[in-house]
């Protein structure tokens, strides 16, 4: 498509984002995978009509503010980048732009609040712990609070399971295939210490020494996609330095971390951390990429039959297109029989913070993927990313139909024992 | 230059966020998936109701304001382009099936239903919905109506036209009117069969009645790749000789192929010069038996190499290629001019060599992707509009191409419509007594010319132009830019 | 694909065709009577054949025609696919010459099916007929035609297949195992000569045909069994062909109370020809305006609204 993008004056991200404008033939293909698009039913809350209303913003013929509710709605589910035949990388306009808004727009202050809290908490174990727990003491006063708060305690789950501090090496059992290197997470950590665990488990019986590198911290995906470029870029560098380079892949059983470390290059275009941000970002790998590529020693099985269905992370599916290794996994455990999801190619809705900026839309679109879910008959749901994994049980729950969901590493542990 | 009271009249019965007037909300809705031509309405009514469809129509009416349909914006003609001030009344909320009854082999559905969506739905059967343009996942049923769509598999069971039984619409001037109905026969005049493809300017379809049809029990799909695209085509002239009338006949050439290829991995041969997919289906005894021929056929016709189709999930492959195929070629262009004439099947190889000897000429590329079971050609001519006069050349060449289908005794277009890109080019195709009785007989369903105005018909208002080239219709100094 | 003048008689069309290969896939009925390719659009006639495939309506694709005005009009094409200007050509489809004179008629054509062969299924309640089109509908079945008749207080299916004659045993053998019963047709040709000729009508019986959908069928026929009327009804039952023993008002009537339209085919000339209800009259009107505003050629309906 043409564009008057003034590619120069937007530093080194202007060429990303004309690229994807160039590359986008207006065809549509991208709307019929677009969750926003499927529920709202208008032009502006689609793919092809975002990179409408980016391209003509960065042109300055029609207002930031104007744009930016709609630009805002795009869960950045990437579902639209597996749909485009022309190749348009919808992320490399969208990451950018977001970084550009956040520049230039003024948030009402409880808004401004509430953004800060998640920035300053969810990429920190530590603080997301306290916070988790100051939280439930303000459960009891939720009413008193604005719209944005409220919305966040909500999320919040009733329980956290102890801390599990992970261990530094975990070694292989038997004769060792490969040495990895683990991304430990940051919100993960604290709601679901046990997919760590159940990581380490099935790494090493698969023959692998696992490292977890001291002083790693959050992958910065989160507030990269919330358009905070400076803090991903300060809590990428983090990573760069803590993690060792003569291993054989850098693991994550976190599809958003995966995709976010795939994009450091993206993030450090034309700086000096750019050629050790290339080297990195080759190493990572999902956990399920991971063990396919190796080759999953034969697991066990499960005690008893069970009918699984498998929920496609966008962030691994869209982002890092993976969806046969996880599919290859589960499909090798004795007793354990695959559905697949009707719509399976939509988003669940849980998408980073937009559970937090979203909530309406977020709410819809969960409902959806819930009733998708139990249209297939299933006793359990497996998925790679502990974001839909809370989106998933909630919107099971509030159906009444709160099946068990476990991150697709669980299964495979348990089918190991 | 939005009618004021017209919105005003609007703003009584839709709520804000249904009627849509800021920048923000108008943009998105400029173009559909010609992008050469933008227009901005005055505004944009997202309905949800078939009355709400009505009101509205009425009420344009009443102000004479033009209005356009819209379902996904996916016209490759400009067909959805808004008229400058205008209104655009979208229709993808009203997109409930009504009605589906398997042992009638019905649905009832409104315009907004996606037409894959027609197919999934009576699935559960054993049915499906025929025409499959390849936006199939996305058009909605209305806007294949308007333009009486086509797709691979129009080759044995016939375009959008030949599947609508019966269309509730309203007018132009608001009149609601029931055309056909739900049994395959009708008496009287076919005023269904009228209204398809009649492009938007009888008005706007509320409910249509379609007909399905059983999943065949058997698919068998078969790729060869050639050396040569008049080898592909004369492999097309050998198999409609054999007496085989398969169910899609596909050429694409190597432009086509490595498009396609990097969108979707479909496994095409990539240094094939052309590549013809077939498909036959039908009862298993009798496909397997012709298929049998077919591949002797082929054989025969000097392929390098012949593939077939292992499963479904290989033929869902193919299929997916052809249809990526012209989004995809967006990885090799940044602009491109999809046209869609049609040349008798008995002058396929004739009308390709013209094209490949015009494209050499204007030192242009031109991928050809088309229907050759129909003889409907899709050459996908490539430019950059960043290069001075490349547009304009590239505009040449279609226009060239254009009259080469006609010239040869076919058409200017074979299921995209004319819209507001071909416009220019009916009085090349029909007398000026053609284009005068179908200029009053939509005089006479649109006294005031308010249903998508400015396409089709060779005069009336022109769109509102902001790409740097010169139209068509300046070209013919039927319009001219101030 | 061929172009024809209007007056060339179907069975022409037929014989230049099949040497060919190719036929008139809506199987038009009457040609061993002399019926032209003009008349067949103009009065909208497809026969039994069209279950596979459509009707005239879906193979017509271009033509010229002279309005009331005297004007020679053209619409579509000479080329299978062509999505060009309004089709006025499928307008004049059942127009019964009250829209303009058709002059030459250019249509899509099909390779034939190289051999026939038809599975008859005798004795059936209308219930068990209306049973075993719906089941036959959403099969995988393939068939040429789908007729429907009564037969001495029953009623019989006659299931046509077409195709190369080597595998039409295992078909017809499928069909009949998938049915349950059922025997193959010893003349399958005879038998199918039988309705395109409308050989079956009664001595001095009139001929109209009324579409209908199978939801409609039961009452349909109650009334004409009631009236003794013969019948046939093709194509799953999408059709009727009605052998009318009273006035054409009468069945007018009859099929206005049932909520169907029909048109009279053969017997005394009516003012009427179109029979029972009437969609789109608006935009009809506006139509017949436009190509014939000064009535030289019978108006739509009699002037009936």
């Amino acid at each position: 498509m043409q564009h008057a993008i003034p590619v120069d004056e937007l530093g080194v991200q202007g060429r990303f984002m004309a690229e994807a404008v160039d590359a986008c033939v207006h065809c549509g293909f991208c709307l019929a995978t677009c969750p926003t698009y499927k529920v709202l039913g208008e032009e502006m809350d689609s793919p092809r009509g975002r990179i409408i209303l980016m391209k003509e913003a960065l042109e300055g013929s029609i207002d930031l503010a104007g744009a930016l509710p709609y630009v805002d709605r795009c869960l950045g589910c990437m579902a639209c980048v597996t749909a485009c035949p022309s190749g348009v990388a919808y992320s490399h306009l969208l990451t950018p732009f977001r970084t550009l808004a956040e520049l230039q727009r003024r948030r009402a202050p409880m808004n401004q609040v509430a953004r800060t809290l998640v920035k300053e908490t969810l990429p920190y174990p530590e603080r997301f712990r306290a916070a988790v727990q100051a939280g439930r003491l303000g459960q009891l006063t939720r009413r008193l609070l604005p719209a944005e708060l409220q919305g966040m305690l909500r999320m919040l789950p009733a329980t956290l399971p102890p801390a599990a501090p992970l261990p530094e090496v975990y070694p292989a059992q038997g004769p060792q295939r490969a040495r990895v290197a683990l991304l430990a997470g940051c919100v993960q950590q604290v709601l679901a210490p046990e997919i760590n665990w159940a990581t380490l488990r099935v790494l090493a019986r698969n023959g692998v020494e696992t490292v977890i590198p001291r002083g790693q911290g959050c992958c910065g995906s989160l507030s990269l996609h919330i358009g905070e470029a400076e803090q991903a870029q300060m809590l990428a560098r983090r990573n760069l330095a803590a993690f060792p380079t003569d291993v054989d892949a850098i693991v994550t059983n976190a599809a958003g971390c995966g995709s976010g470390m795939h994009e450091y290059p993206l993030l450090f275009a034309g700086e000096a951390d750019l050629p050790q941000a290339q080297a990195f970002s080759h190493l990572v790998r999902d956990i399920t990429v991971f063990l396919a590529e190796l080759g999953l020693a034969p697991p066990d099985g499960l005690p008893e039959p069970i009918t699984v269905a498998y929920h496609d992370a966008c962030h691994l599916a869209h982002a890092q297109g993976v969806t046969a290794p996880p599919r290859q996994l589960l499909s090798a455990i004795p007793n354990l029989r695959l559905v697949e999801i009707p719509e399976g190619e939509l988003c669940c809705g849980s998408a980073g913070t937009y559970n937090l900026e979203q909530p309406e839309l977020a709410a819809q679109i969960g409902e959806r993927k819930a009733r998708n879910i139990l249209s297939t008959g299933a006793q359990a749901i497996a998925t790679g990313n502990i974001g839909c994994m809370t989106q998933i049980r909630t919107h099971l729950a509030a159906l009444g139909r709160p099946l068990p969901v476990w991150h697709t590493i669980e299964l495979l542990d348990a089918a190991y024992n | 230059m939005p009618n004021s009271a017209l919105i005003d009249a609007l703003a009584t019965f839709l709520p804000v966020h249904r009627l849509l007037r800021q920048a923000a909300e108008l943009a998105p809705y400029e173009s559909d998936a010609l992008t050469a031509f933008r227009s901005r309405p005055g505004a944009v009514v997202l309905a949800e109701t078939q009355e709400e469809v009505v009101r509205v129509v009425e009420l344009c009416h009443r102000h004479s304001v033009p209005f356009v349909a819209r379902g996904s914006g996916t016209s490759l003609s400009g067909g959805s382009l808004p008229v400058a001030g205008g209104v655009v009344i979208a229709l993808n909320r009203l997109n409930r099936i009504v009605h589906l009854d398997p042992q009638r082999r019905i649905a009832v559905v409104e315009p907004g239903v996606i037409n894959l969506d027609v197919t999934k739905a009576a699935a559960p059967h054993g049915l499906y919905y025929a025409p499959d343009p390849s936006s199939q996942l996305i058009c909605t049923i209305g806007g294949n109506v308007a333009f009486n769509s086509g797709g691979a598999h129009c080759l044995k069971y016939g375009m959008t036209a030949n599947h609508v039984l019966g269309i509730k619409a309203v007018l132009p001037d608001g009149a609601v009117v029931q055309l056909g109905g739900d049994s395959l026969e009708s008496v009287g005049p076919d005023l269904a069969g009228f209204f398809v493809g009649s492009e938007g300017l009888f008005g706007i379809a509320l409910e249509i009645t379609v007909r399905l049809l059983p999943r065949p029990e058997l698919y068998r799909t078969v790729l060869a790749a050639y050396h040569s695209l008049a080898a592909a085509g004369d492999a097309v002239a050998q198999v409609v000789a054999s007496g085989l009338l398969p169910g899609a006949m596909e050429i694409m050439d190597n432009l086509a192929i490595q498009a396609a290829e990097a969108a979707v991995h479909a496994g095409y041969p990539r240094d094939a010069a052309a590549l013809l997919i077939v498909e036959l289906e039908g009862e298993r005894v009798q496909v397997e038996a012709e298929f049998a021929h077919l591949l002797q056929v082929v054989e025969a016709s000097g392929p390098y190499e012949v593939r077939v189709a292992k499963d479904d999930a290989d033929r869902a492959r193919i299929w997916k290629g052809r249809k990526s195929a012209f989004s995809a070629v967006g990885r090799l262009s940044p602009d491109y001019i999809v046209q869609d004439g049609v040349v008798p099947r008995s002058r396929l190889g004739e009308a390709l060599a013209a094209i490949q000897r015009l494209s050499a000429q204007h030192g242009l590329r031109v991928a050809n992707v088309f229907h050759a079971g129909d003889g409907n050609l899709h050459p996908l001519i490539l430019y950059s509009g960043r290069t001075p006069g490349e547009l304009e050349r590239a505009e040449t060449l279609a226009g060239e191409i254009l009259n080469l289908c006609i010239e040869l005794g076919g058409s200017i277009t074979g299921e995209h419509g004319v819209g507001v890109e071909k416009r220019a080019y009916m009085p090349a195709m029909f007398n000026p007594v053609d284009l005068a009785v179908m200029n009053e007989l939509r005089l006479a369903i649109d006294p005031k010319e308010l249903a998508n105005r400015g396409k089709m018909l060779p005069d009336g208002d022109a769109p509102s132009l902001t790409h740097p080239g010169i139209h068509p219709l300046e070209q013919q100094g039927v319009i001219s830019r101030a | 694909m061929f172009t024809a003048l209007a007056g060339t008689p179907l069975a022409e069309v037929q014989a230049a065709l099949a040497e060919h290969g190719q036929y008139l896939p809506f199987d038009p009925p009457l040609a061993a009577a002399g019926a032209t390719l003009g008349g067949a659009v103009a009065t909208g006639l497809s026969g039994s054949g069209r279950r596979r495939y459509g009707g005239v309506r879906d193979f017509i694709i271009g033509m010229r025609y002279v309005d009331g005005q005297g004007r020679l009009v053209r619409s579509g094409g000479k080329v299978v696919k062509n999505a060009a200007g309004f089709d006025q050509h499928k307008l004049l489809v059942g127009s019964l010459g009250s829209l303009g004179v058709i002059v030459e008629v250019s249509f899509k054509v099909f390779p034939q099916p190289l051999a026939f062969a038809t599975l008859q299924i005798s004795g059936l309640s209308l219930a068990s007929a209306i049973d075993t089109i719906g089941r036959l509908s959403t099969s995988h079945f393939d068939l040429e035609a789908l007729d429907l008749l009564p037969a001495e207080g029953a009623y019989t299916l006659l299931l046509r297949i077409g195709g190369p004659a080597a595998v039409l045993p295992a078909r017809l053998e499928h069909l009949r195992r998938w049915q349950g019963r059922g025997e193959a047709v010893a003349d399958d040709a005879a038998i199918w000569q039988r309705t395109a000729t409308f050989s079956w009508l009664p001595r001095g019986a009139k001929l109209a045909k009324a579409p209908l959908t199978l939801a409609a069928l039961p009452a349909l026929d109650a009334m004409l069994a009631s009236c003794n009327a013969a019948r046939r009804y093709i194509d799953g039952s999408n059709l009727a062909w009605i052998a009318w023993p009273g006035a054409w008002d009468e069945l007018d009537a009859q099929l206005l109370a049932l909520g169907l339209s029909g048109v009279a085919l053969l017997g005394p000339p009516t003012e009427q020809p179109l029979l029972g209800l009437h969609n789109g009259a608006n935009l009809a009107a506006r139509i017949k305006q436009t190509l014939d505003p000064e009535n030289k050629f019978p108006p739509l309906n009699g002037g009936k609204q």
